[in-house]
């Protein structure tokens, strides 16, 4: 018994000391072996040229240029100390392995060892690693919000001018990153909101044209529902989330019914949240969905649906459209094709405007950085670049499989022909639009922006309340 | 022919009998019922760690029951293939280089120092217990962030009218590391570990000890050939409770490895297996099979010291 426990242990003890090396010693152990490698290399290399020489005179020979180029080696591997860590958002196979893949291999070129870390919880970690100064060098923010906040408490740095100077984004791009004048980051990833999604073949069979203007819109959902059609697929569930789809909504009419400056108000507050022009545009969404026969929500009712499952019904037939951002491709049962003329594929249109200026909503992602390191700010600058965009938009689609890859950039100067024709479509949206405005609730103050907005908005939705009560309990909570 | 009405359970038929049958078997029956409530959830986990993306989406898992739906590995495929991006194979053995030192190094320590706490006689030695013991109430989350600036820096202390810092634990650059998290892990298991294994010890016999000692044996002595094979059930105990909670941890590992991808212990490659707005919560379910598979095994091996050692100490005789 007693002998039967001490083995156990002993093993057990040996198995955490063997586990516990292999944790410390591996990269070590690698770059030994790599040297090793490479010092194999250059001695077949001299075997081959002193081939037909002196046979002891070559051992000798190759013998020092082993060694010598094991020393060599070594060096290289001691100076190769640059190591960038960069975190973010965004975790799925196909887009951490493209940001991956992308990285390593402008790295690989400039001698930096780069890692991305996609981060499920990045809201909230970035927040602890800051706070125990176990920073990455490079964070990818979704939020300009949040980048403002870190860049007002001094948590992050400006960006070099050598990435200033590099960043191939439009002002309209750029100026999410700058902060007070200063710009803090720099644009790496677009999104597309104002768009809805469709069938052509179904829209064509039934006769239905793709509207203009927002009454065009008003008139063919009207025409749809005498026909005896659900015009919308509404959901917008998203677990602790809840709600931000009804905010896409109230952003996108904000932007068509009153224009860019009212929203840019609204963003800052220098107008109320209560605002008659702001709940009027709550109520215009409400209204909307509350009409009889308008939405198809597969899960009961609106806030019951989550905001995933609008695409299937979308490809069955249950709605004939679907207003959401140009990433839900991945959410389009598999097999569907996108936009190529077969009776099953999937399209989308601009979601109409109303005085016809063209406002697009989109959101993003910005590069800022913790150090200045020269590496740091060399990966910044490769980030902020066209041929970033070009090489993740490519590794991405393969990774995928083809079809859509769920990235957009607007960064100019890029190759369009990485793009499928949908995406050159959204390309062509972003590019034609004069007015491109952030999601507004990206922007504002978490406690509205990703809290009483969506709930408050989400009771409005369910018929608890309307747009003017929802509208001022969120006023009352901006902090 | 008369016969003296005694009625005796389980003997002979008659209503009685029934009644007293039915009744005894309301509190089973009740176990079983609890029980099963108690496994739906997990049922329905283990259903749906066997269907495709499209099928979680489209249905739930009971309709495996009545539909065709078809049964795939392919999710244990993804998470488990070590070439896929969302495989946890990697993150497999930092668990194992947490949760092991993390699970062996307390007891270690804890062992000596409960047998200390309860056979030496030292001076202030009550004291130092209550001192130890008083370390459970310190709660784990606010200790964090400083810890991790320990870990991410040192602690210096800087004198203000000499203009001299002096280094008190200098910066052994830890953040990030798995070293972090189970070095967390041992100095927040110590307390319990020192209250549980002390409980136990001291209501070993003391004729042992008397015994020993006459026959000439010293502290270490008596504490290697008596003591660890008489603990084998509380430190069987601790150490499932201990592996369970440090393989489980999520909220160390997190905030102690940051950034660091190749250090990442499962819970965390799990919680991220999710993908953007969840489009691969279909993975979620085989992954927390596969994390839950070694806890069971650890659990299962050494059940049968569970129950006695959780009672340790509390039954003393």
């Amino acid at each position: 018994m007693k002998n039967m426990w001490m083995k156990m242990f002993a093993a057990l003890f040996a198995l955490a000391l063997v586990a516990s090396a292999c944790g410390s010693d591996s990269p070590v152990g690698d770059a030994v072996d790599a040297a090793g490698d490479a010092a194999d290399d250059a001695a077949e290399t001299v075997e081959d040229v002193v081939d037909g020489d002196d046979e002891e005179e070559a051992m000798e020979e190759e013998e020092a240029m082993e060694e010598e180029e094991a020393m060599e080696e070594e060096e290289a591997m001691e100076e190769e100390a640059a190591v960038v860590t960069i975190t973010g958002p965004e975790r799925d196979e196909s887009e951490a392995g493209a940001i991956q893949e992308v990285l390593s291999a402008f790295g690989e070129a400039n001698n930096i060892d780069i890692t991305y870390t996609g981060d499920a919880d990045w809201e909230a970690n970035i927040d602890i690693q800051v706070e125990g100064n176990n920073p990455p060098n490079l964070s990818i923010f979704p939020q300009p919000g949040k980048l403002a906040d870190f860049a007002r408490e001094g948590s992050v740095v400006p960006l070099a001018d050598n990435v200033v100077d590099g960043m191939a984004w439009s002002e309209a791009w750029t100026v999410f990153g700058n902060v007070d004048g200063t710009q803090f980051g720099a644009p790496v990833k677009a999104d597309l909101k104002s768009l809805v999604w469709y069938k052509p073949a179904a829209f064509e069979e039934k006769g239905y044209a793709v509207p203009g203007t927002f009454d065009d819109f008003l008139a063919l959902t009207g025409e749809m529902i005498a026909n005896g059609d659900t015009p919308l697929c509404v959901g917008i569930e998203s677990g602790q989330a809840t709600g931000w789809t009804y905010t896409d909504w109230v952003e996108d009419m904000v932007l068509r019914q009153h224009g860019a400056d009212v929203y840019d108000a609204w963003v800052a507050h220098d107008i109320p949240f209560n605002d008659p022009q702001i709940v009027e545009s709550m109520q215009t969404v409400l209204d909307l969905w509350a009409t009889d026969g308008m939405t198809f929500s597969s899960g009961g009712s609106i806030a019951a649906t989550a905001f995933q499952d609008n695409g299937q019904p979308l490809v069955d037939g249950d709605c004939m459209m679907h207003r959401q951002a140009s990433f839900y491709s991945a959410f389009i049962p598999e097999g569907t094709a996108f936009a190529d003329g077969t009776p099953d594929a999937v399209d989308v249109f601009y979601f109409p405007d109303i005085k016809g200026d063209a406002p697009v909503l989109g959101a993003g992602t910005l590069v800022a950085a913790f150090d200045d390191n020269e590496a740091t700010m060399m990966v910044a600058e490769f980030m902020a670049g066209a041929e970033y965009a070009e090489g993740r938009q490519r590794a991405q689609t393969a990774l995928k499989g083809g079809g859509l890859s769920g990235f957009l950039s607007a960064a100019e100067g890029q190759d369009q022909s990485v793009y499928a024709p949908l995406e050159q479509s959204f390309l062509a949206i972003l590019q034609n639009a004069a007015i491109v405005r952030f999601d507004a609730s990206d922007l504002m103050p978490a406690a509205v922006g990703a809290g009483t907005f969506w709930s408050e908005g989400t009771s409005a939705v369910n018929g608890d309340q309307d747009a003017a009560a929802a509208a001022e309990k969120i006023e009352a909570s901006w902090p | 022919m008369a016969s003296p009405p005694i009625v005796e359970p389980g003997k002979g038929s008659g209503v009685g009998n029934a009644i007293y049958g039915v009744l005894r078997a309301i509190p089973t029956g009740l176990l079983w019922f609890i029980v099963l409530i108690w496994s739906i959830p997990t049922l329905g986990l283990a259903v749906n760690s066997f269907r495709g993306r499209d099928d979680q989406r489209g249905s739930g898992w009971w309709t495996v029951f009545s539909d065709e739906g078809g049964s795939t590995l392919d999710n244990y495929e993804t998470v488990l293939t070590a070439s896929s991006t969302n495989s946890i194979l990697e993150s497999l053995a930092n668990s194992f280089a947490i949760a092991i030192p993390a699970t062996i190094i307390p007891i270690a320590i804890a062992a000596f120092a409960a047998y200390a706490f309860a056979w030496i006689e030292f001076p202030g030695r009550q004291w130092l217990f209550i001192a130890t013991v008083s370390l459970l109430a310190v709660p784990l989350q606010v200790a964090l962030i400083p810890l991790l600036q320990l870990y991410s820096g040192g602690a210096h202390l800087s004198l203000p009218l000499m203009e001299k810092t002096v280094t008190l634990i200098p910066n052994f650059d830890l953040a990030g590391t798995g070293t972090a998290v189970w070095l967390t892990h041992t100095g927040f298991g110590l307390p319990f570990a020192i209250f549980l294994l002390h409980n136990y010890i001291s209501g070993l016999p003391k004729d042992v000890f008397e015994s020993a000692r006459i026959d000439g044996a010293d502290h270490f002595t008596i504490f290697w050939r008596i003591v660890l094979p008489l603990s084998v059930p509380v430190l069987a105990a601790f150490a499932i409770f201990q592996f369970l909670w440090t393989w489980n941890d999520f909220l160390i590992a997190n905030t102690m490895i940051g950034a660091n991808r190749d250090a990442q212990p499962t819970t965390i490659a799990i919680a991220n297996l999710a993908g953007d707005y969840g489009r691969n919560e279909h993975l979620l379910s085989a992954g927390a099979f596969v994390q839950a598979f070694f806890p069971l095994v650890v659990f299962f091996s050494l059940q049968r010291y569970f129950v006695r050692g959780l009672l340790a100490g509390s039954v003393k005789g």
